[in-house]
Order: structure tokens, then sequence, then C-alpha cells
């Protein structure tokens, strides 16, 4: 007996059943009622104060990645670099468009690195220090970092139209808000208490900026001056800058030790991509941002300014931008402790650029 | 492409719509294939010739095994049929994990060799497409179908877009006869294959993904000890997340499917409600557990030669689904541990054949606690990334590593617990039906309140495109 025919269909037995329902007016109204939610959930977050504006996605940054050219001006490091730079007072005063690939809550290291080791690379490097973030030796902070690279890396063609398809619908719905808008972080809210022993980590402050295709980043005002917003933020930043405790596991001395080194090792690398950026012709300047209150004190005392800002300029051999050393930057109050309201960002920027240029140039080789 | 970005939705539309315009059935089947190629060369467009490499080539294989006049010619032809297609998903998934065992075998023989790194990039949905194309020669082999005449018939049921990445796997013998006449537009299989699709994203993007991944996460990363109900719940969250990451995708390349007219086989029925661990991989990836049965298992002796060799034959069936799954050994304990499980299983069903209370509700109750929970702890070698890991999560499950941390806030305890309470009454209540047959039951309004429930959440999830599990298999 023949086996049977693969191009006929003749032998194929098997037929999905779908079940007898009123199909079309199901459809019709389950399309309707969705709408109509959604609807609802839009006007809801413009209500809570929410806009619409683009979510800073590793695609995002992935996009602002593969702008750089080789003689780029590039921003690099944490949100205060995000928040506090305008990007047309830069290019207006160092003649060049700045790209901003500054990542808040994250340690800027990877990043100086992979630039570091792109060959083709000899631009100008703006790096944020917060010591905090740039020396952590782990943990999210470089997470934050290496999974930005990694999308701009691994960066394929259907990611790439998702991202524009996403930025269109952002730029225009409110409630399209990842960071604090979806059912994750709603669910992540509900008043459920704890455990007794349980030890919450620190919550996130909601990032309530407003971003732009190139991530200009501004504070919205409703941050920017005393409320409930303000609050949350300014109420967020003890928490996070706050070490967490050595793994039980691990004898606090071997811990410090580890960390040490992991410090030490941080500087090193640091003034390695320096040197690799530098040897190609390019250059990097760090800048230490403003900060103000509780948080101020908290860092002074935690990374004070010789142990860290000092030894970083002295082991990278760069002639950086501290803003206490110099009146007409830290002059500045950053609303929330740390990070500029948007007018303060573009007045701060046009202050700082005299500084910048002078350091560009003043680098020691 | 993913299902759940919007990318995937424009795609999919443009398909549908010119696909139910066109009038004519070789200009739709062109359309399908061109789309297919797409949709898999938006991840890495070189690795689209690869695919078209190995359907072709099997493509001519088969064609040369039906010609050959001599049962060793045929079997020539499928030995090399096998080789390409085993030889290119061993350079590509394996390669630096022999290579690694090499280096550590050499090791202990007293041999210093170092290794080099291979930079090899894992084409996505290898393990799938190989195992769709394999299907076509095999089933040739076996005399179970002809080969087909058309290259873009079989390149179509290799890479048909919806279960091209991460199954269903669907054989040749399934897909080539619906490419033989062009499917008749019907309203309600268009609209019940949306309603799947809907059903898919819920289980991944809601269900997978926002309720279940991060505590799964969390635990299995977290480098120390942990209270045994922390360890319990990770694990029971990864138990629902990949079970709902895996059948959402299977779900939503049934319903796609659906929506085009062809007509692609379960993958998944309500398997964590499975009394016994046959029952269980009879519920469980069904196109794979009956790929290894038909093309390995019952080649192998299946149980015809008694029960010492039936016992040897699953266990090598299950190492090798182990490792099919992933170049790691972890995977391999995994399936060897189901392997264990099944023969011991074998071995009780011989020795309680005439027992009358096996049948009790009870029993059968027991019976699917006891899968349950074994199918648990084999996920923890499935999940972990290590034997350290797996060892110590282990171990504090069972309570054997005390001053454990608690780790996980109450609200994921809780998400875990409620998420887990009603998919296990949802899969007992739905073992022995269908899930058309259970939406036929019930009410339109109930239809329609959980439809509209499923769309509204997936939409204010927000998904940022997480990719599916199964997609690095």
């Amino acid at each position: 007996m023949q086996p049977p025919s693969s191009t006929s269909n003749s032998e194929f037995d098997f037929e999905r059943v779908v079940p007898a329902l009123p199909w079309r007016g199901l459809a019709l109204s389950v399309l309707a009622a969705a709408a109509l939610a959604t609807f609802a959930w839009e006007l809801t977050a413009r209500g809570l104060g929410y806009g619409p504006t683009l979510n800073d996605t590793s695609d995002l940054w992935a996009d602002r990645r593969k702008a750089v050219q080789p003689d780029s001006l590039v921003i690099v490091g944490d949100s205060r670099a995000w928040f506090d730079l305008d990007l047309d007072v830069m290019q207006a005063s160092l003649g060049q468009r700045p790209i901003q690939l500054a990542l808040p809550g994250s340690c800027g290291y990877p990043v100086l690195a992979e630039l570091a080791d792109d060959p083709k690379f000899h631009g100008r490097v703006v790096a944020s220090f917060v010591p905090g973030m740039w020396l952590a030796p782990g943990g999210p902070l470089l997470e934050n970092s290496n999974k930005a690279l990694k999308r701009y890396r691994d960066w394929n063609l259907a990611q790439r139209a998702g991202h524009q398809l996403g930025m269109l619908l952002e730029e225009r719905l409110a409630f399209l808000k990842e960071e604090d808008l979806a059912l994750g972080k709603l669910l992540d809210h509900l008043p459920i208490p704890d455990r007794a022993g349980f030890r919450a980590p620190p919550l996130l402050p909601p990032y309530f900026q407003t971003v732009d295709r190139e991530r200009r980043a501004r504070m919205v005002p409703a941050c920017a001056q005393p409320g409930p917003l303000n609050d949350r933020v300014k109420n967020g930043w003890l928490p996070l800058f706050t070490p967490p405790p050595p793994p039980p596991n691990v004898p606090p001395e071997q811990f410090m030790k580890g960390m040490l080194a992991a410090i030490d090792k941080r500087y090193k690398d640091t003034a390695a991509a320096v040197a690799k950026i530098r040897a190609r012709g390019g250059e990097v300047v760090f800048v230490r941002f403003p900060m103000t209150g509780p948080l101020k004190e908290h860092e002074d005392r935690q990374t004070p300014r010789e142990r860290t800002w000092n030894r970083l300029l002295q082991e990278t051999k760069t002639a950086g931008v501290h803003f206490e050393d110099h009146p007409e930057l830290a002059s500045f109050d950053c609303p929330e402790y740390s990070h500029l309201s948007a007018p303060d960002s573009v007045e701060f920027t046009k202050r700082l650029m005299p500084h910048l240029q002078a350091a560009l140039k003043a680098a020691p080789r | 492409m993913l299902f759940n970005s919007l990318t995937f939705i424009v795609f999919f539309s443009v398909v549908l719509l010119a696909f139910w315009n066109l009038r004519n059935w070789e200009l739709r089947k062109n359309l399908l294939l061109v789309a297919s190629y797409l949709f898999y060369g938006a991840w890495n467009p070189p690795f689209a010739l690869l695919l078209f490499g190995t359907t072709a080539l099997d493509f001519w294989l088969g064609a040369r095994m039906a010609e050959a006049t001599t049962p060793g010619a045929r079997r020539s032809w499928l030995i090399v049929s096998l080789a390409s297609n085993l030889s290119s998903l061993g350079f590509f998934k394996y390669g630096n994990f022999l290579l690694e065992n090499f280096t550590w075998l050499a090791a202990q023989a007293g041999v210093t060799y170092v290794a080099p790194k291979l930079d090899i990039f894992l084409p996505v949905g290898i393990s799938f497409y190989t195992l769709h194309s394999l299907s076509y020669t095999l089933d040739i082999y076996r005399g179970a179908i002809q080969p087909t005449r058309s290259l873009r018939d079989f390149a179509l049921a290799v890479s048909f877009f919806p279960q091209l990445v991460a199954g269903p796997i669907v054989r040749a013998a399934d897909f080539l006869p619906q490419c033989a006449a062009p499917p008749v537009w019907s309203e309600p299989r268009f609209w019940w294959g949306l309603l799947l699709m809907s059903l898919g994203l819920f289980e991944k993007v809601v269900l997978a993904d926002t309720l279940l991944a991060p505590t799964a996460d969390a635990v299995f990363a977290h480098p120390a000890p942990l209270v045994p109900l922390d360890a319990w719940t990770g694990v029971l969250a990864f138990a629902g997340q990949i079970f709902f990451d895996f059948a959402g995708y299977s779900t939503c390349a049934i319903g796609a499917a659906l929506m085009l007219g062809f007509h692609l086989r379960d993958n998944f029925l309500f398997p964590y409600a499975a009394v016994g661990f046959s029952d269980f991989w009879r519920r469980w990836h069904i196109s794979l557990s009956t790929f290894l049965r038909d093309y390995l298992y019952i080649p192998l002796g299946g149980n015809r030669a008694g029960a010492a060799l039936a016992a040897r034959n699953l266990v090598i069936v299950m190492f090798i689904g182990g490792l099919w799954h992933g170049a790691a050994w972890t995977f391999v304990v995994w399936g060897l541990l189901h392997g264990v499980y099944l023969v011991l299983e074998h071995f009780l069903r011989s020795l309680w054949k005439d027992a009358a209370w096996t049948d009790s509700l009870g029993a059968r109750l027991a019976g699917a606690a006891i899968t349950f929970v074994g199918v648990c702890v084999a996920w923890v070698f499935f999940r972990a990334t290590d034997f350290g890991t797996a060892a110590r999560l282990l171990g504090s499950m069972f309570g054997q590593i005390p001053g454990g941390n608690l780790l996980l806030p109450s609200r994921q305890l809780l998400f875990v617990g409620v998420v887990m309470a009603l998919l296990l009454l949802a899969h007992w209540r739905l073992r022995d039906t269908t899930i058309e047959a259970a939406v036929a039951r019930l009410p339109r309004v109930v239809v329609a309140l959980l439809w509209i429930l499923m769309v509204v959440a997936v939409i204010f999830a927000q998904s940022n495109a997480t990719a599916f599990i199964y997609f690095q298999f």
C-alpha cells in the first residue's frame, strides 16, 4: 500500500473545534469595552498628573548609543548628568551636539569602558561621578548599565521597529509609564504588611520627568515644588544611598576586604579606560553635579571628597569639575536633594560650560 | 519578532489582511513563506539562510530517499539527514559545552588543554525548526508519508511563523496536507483564534511575567539559603511561570495559525493535574514528547522487550529530552530525574495493576500531588544555573539548611499562592476536557467578561516585550 501523500489533505483528519458562540457580537463588545477601559485609564493617569512622554527604555538608550560617531561628544554616568545637563546649551558652547548616555540608577563605568573598547571612538566624554554609584562593585547599579549595553549589542530589526512604534504611542498616551503605572508596579504598592524580620529593599523613587527622543530628561514642575511628589522623591534617596548590610554568610572583615579590593580595581579600570580613549586622541572629564540637604550630608559622610573625588582625578590624571569649587555652580538648590529643576538645569549648564571647556583643554596627559 | 510586541501586532495585521484578500492559493502560500522568513530574519538575517539551507537539504534528501530502491540506500539518505541536522544543532547549541567537557576530561587524564572559547551565537528556535525539518525525512523513511514535490510548501511547513521559534513542533505530515487546498474563510474560527491569542498573551504577559517571574527570579538568584516558605514559593512561581510562558506561546501559535485557517494540535493539556509522570508527559509539551516517543523510544524498542529494556529506553529518551532543552548538565539531570520518575511509576503500576483503590478519588488526588511535587523538584535543576544553587534551594525547601533568609515580601507570597492555587484548581477541573468544550459551556457574558479582563490586563501590564523562556532552547 502506498503511504499517504503529503500533498493531499485527504488524510489530514485533525481540525480544531470552534465553540458555538455569537462570535462577532462577542468580539466587538470586547474590543469596545477594552477601548473604553483604556480610555478611562488614560484619563485617570492624566488626572494623577502624568503626561505623555517617552519611557527611558533600553531601546531608547541603544538608539542613542547607535548615534555615537567616532568623534562624538558623549555624556555618561548617572541621573544627575541626565537631569542637569541641557543639550542645546552644550551644543552652543562646545560646537557639537552631545549624545546623552547617562543612565538613571546606574554605574557609569561599564559605558565608559565600552566606549574605551570601541577602537573607532576618539571623541570627548563628560562623565558624572557619584562615588557610591561609580564605584559600586556589583548589583543593580551595574546591571542597569549592562542591560542597556546588552540591548545595544543585540538590538535586532524587530526591536528597532517596536521601539519606533512604541515612541509613537508613548508620545501620545499618558498611562504608558512602565516605571510607575505598569500593572506590576501598581501591584507593588498594595498595602500588604510584611512578615516580622523581613527587610524590604528600598523602593525606587518615582522618576517624575519628561524624556525626549534624545534622552533629555526634565524634572516636571510638580516635583520641583513642595508637595506630595516632591516628598516621595526626597524620602527615597537616603535608603537608596545607604549600603546594604554584609551578607550573613560572609564574615564582615572578609566582606569589607573584598569591597575595598573591588573599589581599588574600579579606580584602576577607570584610569585604564580613560587612557585608552586619550591614546586615540579623545578626552574624558569627570563632573560632580550639585546635591543638597540631607543627601549631601550623607554622601559627604559616606564618601568624603578626599577619598573619592580627589583619588579619581589623581588616578585617572584628569581635570574634573566639582560643583563645590565654583560658587556659581554651588548656589543651586536641588528641589528633591539630588537633581536640578528643568529651568535650573539650563542655567547650570550655561555656568558649567566655561569650566568644562577649561577642563577639556587643561587635562594633563 | 515576539508575539508580545507592537511590531508583531502590525506585522500580523498586514499578513492577515493580505492573506485573506489574495484570491490565488499559491500567492497566499508565497506570502506566508515570505512573512515567515521576515519574522525569523528580524532577529538575525543571516540565520534565515541557515534555516533555508536545512530546509532545502532535507527536501532534497526526502526525494532521494523516496527514489531509493533498497533499504540500505534509504537508510543512508536518512543518516545524511540526521547527521546534517544534528551536526548543525550540535555546532551551534552544544559546541562550547562539548569543548568545556572535553577540556575537563582531558584535565582528569592529566592532559592540559585550553579549549578556545568559540564565539557562537545560537540561532533562535534552532531546536524547534530542526525537529520540524527532521520529522519530514524520518516520516518518509518510515513510509508514513510521500515526499512533497513543492520546495515552497515544505519550506513553509518548516518555517510557518506561528510555530517557527518555540513550537509546537509541527510535523511535516500534519502541515503539508493543509497546503494542498486553501482554507475556507470562517468568521467564528477567526475570532476564536483571536481569543486564543488573547489567552496566550495574558498567560505570558500578566501571569508569567508580571505576577510570577519576579518571585522566581529573586529566589533563584539569591546567593544564600532561604526559609522553606520562600524557597518553595520561588519554585512554585517558576513552575507557574514556565507553564504560562510556554503554554502561552503555544496558545498564541495555535490562535495565530487558526486565524490564517491552519490547524495545529494542542501542546499542553492541563499538565499540573497529571496523575503520574507518564500522564504528565501526555499533557506537557505534547509535540516534543510524542516526537521523542515516535522517533526515539519506539525505534529503541519501547516496552516490547521487557521491563528492564523499557526502563533503559525511558532513561535514554529523557536524557536526550533534557539535553535538547539546553547545553548544561543541569538540564541533563532534569531529564534523568524525569526518566527515574517514569521508571519508578512503571514499576509501581505493575505492582498495583489489580488494586482497585488506585482508582479512588483520594488515590488520584494523592497521585496528582506527588506528581506535582516531583515535577517541582525537577524544575529546580531546570531553572538553577548551577548545581550549587540547586542544592542550596533543595536544602532550603526541605529544611535542611538552618538560618535561611526571609527574601520575599508578603505580596509576592500572596500572588504566587493565589495564582498557583487557581492554576491547580483549573487544571484539576479541566483535566478530562478541552478548552473548547469548557468555553462552550460557559455563559456568553462570562466569556465576554473573561476576554475583556484578559485584553485589558495585557494592555495595562505594559509589556516591554520580554522573550519567551523557550526561545533560548
